[in-house]
């Protein structure tokens, strides 16, 4: 039997396993190629389980998050990184702004 | 009106020459970035003997090597090997096992910048290795700060320099912070213009109406205004309040949900939410109050050619407690850096119609006060009118 993608508890949430990335300009990039469409089912399919997912992530590891955990984790980062798009410019390119590729993150 | 609480600034109009000028640009390498403290890094970006990063100064032609030495000590140097001025280090940050070897003919050197192996060396004439370590640049450190002057002999200390600004900021724990993004990017507009935009709060709730604008407190008129401005002999502070009922987005209400701010860790001393200071030349430190954990961002403003400017934001977060707190220190980074995107579409777009030439003259309104004393302070420091 194959390891499982994500934590058993959220397992509906496997279809946006690709938005599990590192690091931050890699989160970037997928945002930068998602459709708005992809976006808005992205942050409604996380947005329903938010609460679920902080507690899960806080709970305790030891010291060494599994894998499927992690990848929850990465796809909360993701979250956080399309966050702007859908709550603040609500779906509207954001043309006030750059091409956010140009902004170089170092880590 | 605080315009009156600083009248020798005046209220007359800028000119916009500055700007665009190849000769102001010249004046400013020579009088400005060759005779200034300017800030290049943090010392925990180097924790560790050996660790080293390289800072160019493209306005200046120089490529500054900062390295901690095995005795602890964080020193500066030119990146130029002292055999025949091959650039020593060519990545932008790393570590050397004690020595670090040029390329070309593999002269070595310790950390601490001694010349120590230099290959066929009998080879060379009366060669003393003593007289041919790395060539050292001014470099001090304030609160963790790595700051280097290009002068061999700077006219004042780091710390007098900083004046008022250092004993404002002397509590605060910046050991506690830990670099935890850079970016850079580059701009098409003069360093001027990305810095003004720093020095004021009136572009708040138009330029960032989809973002940062509603965040900060606005009079009734829906303006963003300073709680207060202290003006330095170079530097200038202005500080902000939050708006008191922030826009709670579905990401951000969870984030931040039960967030328990006692025993958060505070800076003394702090006047508003956001504490903003502009350290000339080229750089801000910008302290935010948020959550639990304490944020602070810097602005490098590195100028290329008169027209170009690399800006390098760089994001400072105290250790998050929990994958909560690291969440929240990610969303307060992400939407930082949109809104700054934003920024940057304006730099570029006041950059081109400030070349256009229609306007000879920029004005500004008592809330930009802080831009108006820093264009008097280069200016005075610059001394554009006594072009040599």
């Amino acid at each position: 039997m194959s390891e499982p993608l994500l934590p058993d508890a959220f397992g509906e949430l496997a279809p946006f396993a690709d938005w599990a990335l590192e690091p931050e300009r890699a989160r970037t990039e997928k945002r930068v190629a998602a459709s708005m469409d992809e976006i808005r089912a992205f942050y409604d399919a996380m947005i329903l389980r938010i609460d679920d997912i902080l507690a899960y992530l806080d709970s305790d590891f030891g010291d060494d998050m599994p894998a499927e955990a992690r990848r929850l984790y990465l796809m909360s980062l993701s979250l956080v990184e399309i966050a702007t798009l859908v709550e603040f410019y609500k779906g509207r390119e954001a043309v006030d702004a750059c091409d956010p590729l140009r902004y170089v993150s170092q880590f | 009106m605080w315009s009156a609480k600083y009248p020798d600034l005046g209220t007359n109009p800028l000119p916009t020459e500055p700007y665009i000028s190849e000769e102001h640009f010249a004046i400013e390498r020579e009088r400005v970035f060759r005779r200034s403290w300017l800030q290049v890094g943090r010392v925990d970006e180097i924790p560790h003997a050996g660790d080293y990063f390289v800072r160019d100064i493209a306005i200046c032609s120089a490529s500054i090597l900062v390295i901690r030495g095995s005795d602890g000590v964080v020193r500066g140097f030119h990146n130029v090997c002292s055999h025949r001025s091959n650039r020593l280090v060519a990545d932008e940050r790393g570590s050397c096992g004690g020595a670090l070897f040029c390329r070309l003919h593999n002269w070595g050197y310790s950390d601490t910048g001694e010349l120590v192996a230099v290959p066929n060396e009998e080879n060379f004439f009366g060669l003393d290795r003593r007289d041919h370590g790395l060539t050292p640049v001014v470099t001090d450190i304030w609160k963790g700060f790595i700051f280097v002057h290009l002068a061999p002999d700077p006219a004042e200390t780091l710390r007098d320099y900083l004046g008022g600004v250092a004993d404002r900021l002397d509590g605060c724990p910046f050991h506690e912070m830990k670099l935890s993004q850079v970016y850079r990017v580059e701009e098409r507009a003069n360093w001027k213009v990305v810095l003004d935009a720093q020095n004021e709060v009136y572009h708040l709730p138009y330029q960032h109406r989809s973002t940062l604008g509603k965040s900060f407190a606005r009079d009734a008129t829906g303006n963003c205004f300073f709680k207060e401005v202290i003006l330095y002999d170079y530097h200038s502070f202005w500080s902000c309040d939050y708006h008191p009922f922030q826009n709670l987005t579905p990401v951000r209400l969870a984030l931040f949900s039960g967030g328990d701010t006692a025993g958060a860790p505070r800076v003394p001393n702090m006047i508003g939410d956001l504490d903003h200071y502009q350290l000339f030349p080229n750089g801000i430190l910008s302290l935010f109050k948020v959550g639990r954990w304490m944020g602070c961002i810097t602005y490098m403003l590195w100028p290329v050619a008169v027209d170009r400017t690399v800006w390098e934001i760089r994001m400072h977060f105290s250790a998050p407690a929990n994958r909560r707190e690291r969440l929240q220190q990610e969303f307060f980074k992400c939407f930082i850096r949109d809104t700054l995107q934003e920024d940057t579409l304006a730099h570029e777009s006041i950059h081109a119609g400030i070349a256009s030439r229609v306007r000879s003259h920029l004005i500004l309104q008592d809330d930009e006060l802080p831009i108006r004393h820093f264009h008097k302070v280069l200016a005075d420091y610059a001394g554009y009118g006594r072009c040599a």
